[in-house]
């Protein structure tokens, strides 16, 4: 009991919004190019750029606004780039969004040894995180013990988790909602009734890159304030695994947010028990993974299904008698 | 003169191909004018530079009166135009209300207003007459409810000249009726119809002015009084065609396919085919009608081994067929002209030549010991190329390089060679121009000279009646009744073809 007591508490709940936030954010960005019909898989790139930019700023401006600021222009400069490429130029997506990513990595390295002069990550040289905000009536009304699963998070929680319902909003009530959904749905439709595709998918494309500056910018200057090499660590991948099961609907993404915040928050506390950090590390893809499978397997392709369907065919000794199955109203 | 819309020397190019050419077309105000031709004679080019989705080369357009550059839709809209496309432009997901307003919707505070939407549509469908739920959502609702939405959607945008391109292509023939009667009360409303059509049983019925277009130029606009089927057919095509029904002589009767009891399920894994019986004999066309979707693409699947059968039994010259591969089942004598003709009929990659080569790769003389024989290959293409009057420069130009109707020559030329005596022909005029029709049609006939054993499928009654022996509606997947091809008529044609039995029908009356 005890050890129970000492992986499931307020402090895990904590742990997994903490976690979440990052990933919850970027997929929400991600969430506007899914609606839009473009599969954006650049979101990984533009948050590491990000967060690299976010430190800089920080350091630069002396505040961590400022390089929150910073760190969403770069990502922004890059979901402009990706939308030039993608929509006005009709490059394939997946290939410019690898390109990007690829670009984010090589990018971050250099330029922290240029400025920095060292290799693997920058910490303290005066970058500032963000300000922890205390609710004022929290500790009275929840007590001591419970407060703090509401109050003192950095403002992009509290941005992240009240974008899903403002999102659903946009989506269901909205004029460029409606248009993002028809863009990705029927862009025909919208040809014809005068909706601009390419405005649109620029609109989706840059609000991609602005939630994707947020996540950059809370994993650099949030509960950590330093800026490591590759430190989006395949979040922007997960996150595109989210969107392809969500289909960009922002509750099933705050689901699946959720399910990868919890498992990374809970592989922390693993580290208690003494298991090998590389296996502990992989808990949260693991468990993300398993989730997408069991998610997709009533969808699954069409190959998988017919061979499938072959092979028990072939392996069925009267392979009429599935006729005998058919519901009994439909026969005449 | 009230003159709606008048265009004047309209020419449009696509590289060295012109496909209006230097066309003048005048509508008046309160008609119903239709804009008839082969397909590729340029009618949805010309509908497409009214409404300003291409721009013109030459050639100037007005509209009301008024001389106007129509740069985009939204300048024709403006100007009280309004098309309905060919391809419905509607978004599943969405309602019919969020449909019918996508682009100019009603907002509130900023928010779209979803009730006083669906109130204005419901409004806007009562005055029409256009019947529709506005609360539903798109998926899932019958085409010829999703035309009535688009035909809304115009509306709703204060469309006084309306465009409607190919709109029958999609309807059963009671559909094809109701949107007349709804065409003729906007007409009645003074309100302007130009109609885009194929089909000269549909231009004859409702058109008030015909405008007939061949190689993207006028060849005549007349009043419909003033013009005979024959006429048109000859202007449209630019020689005599016929499709009357064809004379025949009975054929031998042999039985050489017998279906009974089959069932098949679809992609979606629901019931596709419900005990179907049919049987054809040697000798004999049996015409199989409906409205595309009603399980005659699993029939024909199932009877060339490409799906499986969940039950029943389907016998070629007495042996079973189900259960065997395609390859099993041609040996026996099939031959399959699929429906889509590019997705299985050819590959539009590889030669004419490589493309009669399928099938008889294995066979004296295309190869020996193992080795095809391009140059007996080529040939034999150049052969069959011009028994079967297609047109192309050589058997090593591609597939996909030639028109449909030559494509489909070239799918009809290798199967009714191939030996079989049973020929499973699935829409062989779908998208093909008359002229080749009819060709077609006369291919066909030969065939069953032959005394070979022929299951049409087509959703053209047209077609069926000019040379089909027995036909069978479906619907849903069964077989709701069979007509004898020498007395068909449309109107209990069409009530199968809807569901309805009609005999029942006749008893309820």
């Amino acid at each position: 009991m005890e050890i129970l007591a000492t992986f499931f508490n307020v402090g895990l709940v904590v742990a997994t919004i903490r976690t979440t936030t990052p990933i919850l954010l970027v997929a929400l960005g991600g969430s506007f190019t899914t609606k839009a019909g473009i599969f954006n898989i650049g979101l990984e790139g533009q948050m590491l750029i990000a967060a690299f930019f976010a430190v800089i700023g920080s350091i630069w401006t002396g505040s961590s606004f400022g390089g929150l600021l910073i760190g969403v222009a770069a990502a922004l400069a890059f979901a402009l780039v990706y939308a030039v490429l993608v929509v006005s130029f009709r490059a394939n997506e997946v290939v410019v969004g690898l390109a990007l990513n690829i670009l984010a990595g090589g990018m971050t390295i250099s330029l922290m040894k240029a400025i920095f002069g060292t290799r693997g990550s920058v910490v303290g040289r005066g970058i500032v995180g963000l300000p922890k905000v205390q609710l004022p009536g929290a500790r009275d009304i929840l007590g001591p013990s419970y407060a703090q699963l509401i109050s003192g998070y950095t403002p992009l929680v509290y941005v992240a988790f009240l974008s899903v319902p403002l999102l659903v909003l946009f989506y269901a009530r909205t004029r460029l909602g409606l248009y993002l959904r028809v863009v990705g749905e029927k862009p025909e439709a919208a040809e014809t009734l005068g909706i601009s595709i390419a405005r649109v998918r620029y609109i989706a494309s840059l609000l991609c890159g602005l939630f994707a500056g947020l996540a950059g910018a809370h994993m650099s200057l949030g509960y950590i304030t330093m800026f490591t090499e590759n430190m989006s660590s395949g979040r922007g991948f997960m996150a595109v695994a989210i969107l392809i099961f969500s289909a960009g609907d922002p509750l099933k993404v705050l689901l699946g947010c959720l399910l990868f915040g919890f498992a990374d928050a809970f592989s922390l506390r693993l580290q208690i028990l003494n298991f090998p950090s590389y296996l502990i590390l992989a808990v949260p893809y693991a468990v993300a993974l398993l989730a997408l499978f069991a998610l997709s397997w009533r969808t699954r392709p069409k190959l998988i299904r017919e061979t499938l369907e072959t092979m028990r065919n072939a392996l069925a000794e009267k392979p009429q008698d599935s006729g005998g199955k058919l519901p009994a109203d439909n026969r005449p | 003169m009230d003159i709606a819309v008048q265009l004047q020397g309209i020419t449009k190019r696509f590289d060295a191909f012109t496909a209006n050419d230097r066309i003048d077309l005048s509508v008046r105000r309160g008609e119903i004018h239709a804009i008839i031709g082969e397909n590729g004679a340029g009618k949805t080019t010309l509908m497409n530079v009214l409404f300003g989705l291409l721009q013109p080369d030459e050639g100037t357009i007005s509209v009301n009166g008024k001389p106007l550059v129509v740069t985009s839709p939204a300048v024709a809209i403006a100007e009280g135009l309004g098309m309905v496309h060919q391809h419905f432009k509607l978004v599943p997901s969405l309602t019919v209300a969020d449909n019918i307003f996508l682009g100019m919707e009603i907002r509130k505070r900023g928010l779209i207003d979803r009730k006083a939407q669906i109130e204005q549509a419901r409004t806007l469908s009562r005055k029409f007459g256009l019947n529709v739920d506005p609360a539903e959502r798109v998926a899932g609702l019958s085409v010829g409810i999703e035309q009535r939405i688009e035909i809304l959607k115009v509306l709703a945008r204060n469309a006084r000249i309306i465009i409607l391109d190919e709109p029958t292509a999609v309807l059963t023939p009671q559909e094809s009726r109701d949107l007349f009667a709804t065409l003729r009360s906007f007409v009645e409303d003074g309100m302007t119809v130009i109609f885009i059509s194929h089909h000269l049983e549909e231009v004859m019925a409702v058109s008030d002015t015909i405008t007939v277009l061949r190689d993207g130029r006028v060849v005549a606009t007349r009043g419909k009084s003033e013009l005979s089927k024959r006429e048109l057919v000859r202007m449209m095509v630019g020689r005599d065609v016929s499709f009357d029904r064809r004379p025949r002589s009975p054929g031998s009767g042999r039985a050489v396919l017998s279906v009974s009891d089959l069932w098949a399920r679809d992609d979606r894994r629901l019931p596709a085919l419900k005990a179907v019986n049919l049987s054809v004999s040697a000798g004999e066309i049996v015409g199989i009608a409906g409205v595309a979707g009603n399980g005659q693409t699993e029939l024909a699947e199932v009877l060339s081994g490409l799906r499986p059968a969940s039950h029943g039994s389907a016998l070629l010259h007495g042996k079973e067929l189900l259960e065997h591969s395609p390859a099993e089942i041609r040996a026996r004598g099939l031959a399959h002209v699929p429906g889509d003709r590019l997705a299985r009929g050819v590959d539009g990659n590889a030669t004419l030549s490589a493309n009669m080569l399928m099938g008889r790769q294995r066979k004296q003389p295309y190869s020996r010991r193992g080795l095809i024989d391009w140059r007996a290959v080529d040939r034999e293409t150049k052969a069959l190329m011009q028994r079967f009057d297609i047109r192309a420069r050589g058997p090593r130009d591609l597939a996909s390089s030639l028109s449909g109707g030559n494509i489909q020559k070239v799918v009809l030329a290798r199967e009714f060679t191939a030996g079989g005596d049973f020929l499973l022909i699935d829409q062989p005029t779908r998208g093909v121009d008359i002229g080749a029709q009819e060709a077609i049609h006369s291919e066909i006939m030969r065939q069953r000279a032959d005394d070979k054993a022929i299951l049409l499928i087509s959703t053209q009654l047209d077609e069926l009646a000019a040379l089909a022996d027995r036909i069978l509606v479906m619907f849903e997947g069964r077989i709701m009744g069979e007509i004898d091809g020498a007395a068909m008529d449309e109107e209990s044609i069409g009530l199968m073809m809807a569901g309805i039995d009609p005999v029942a029908a006749a008893e309820v009356q």
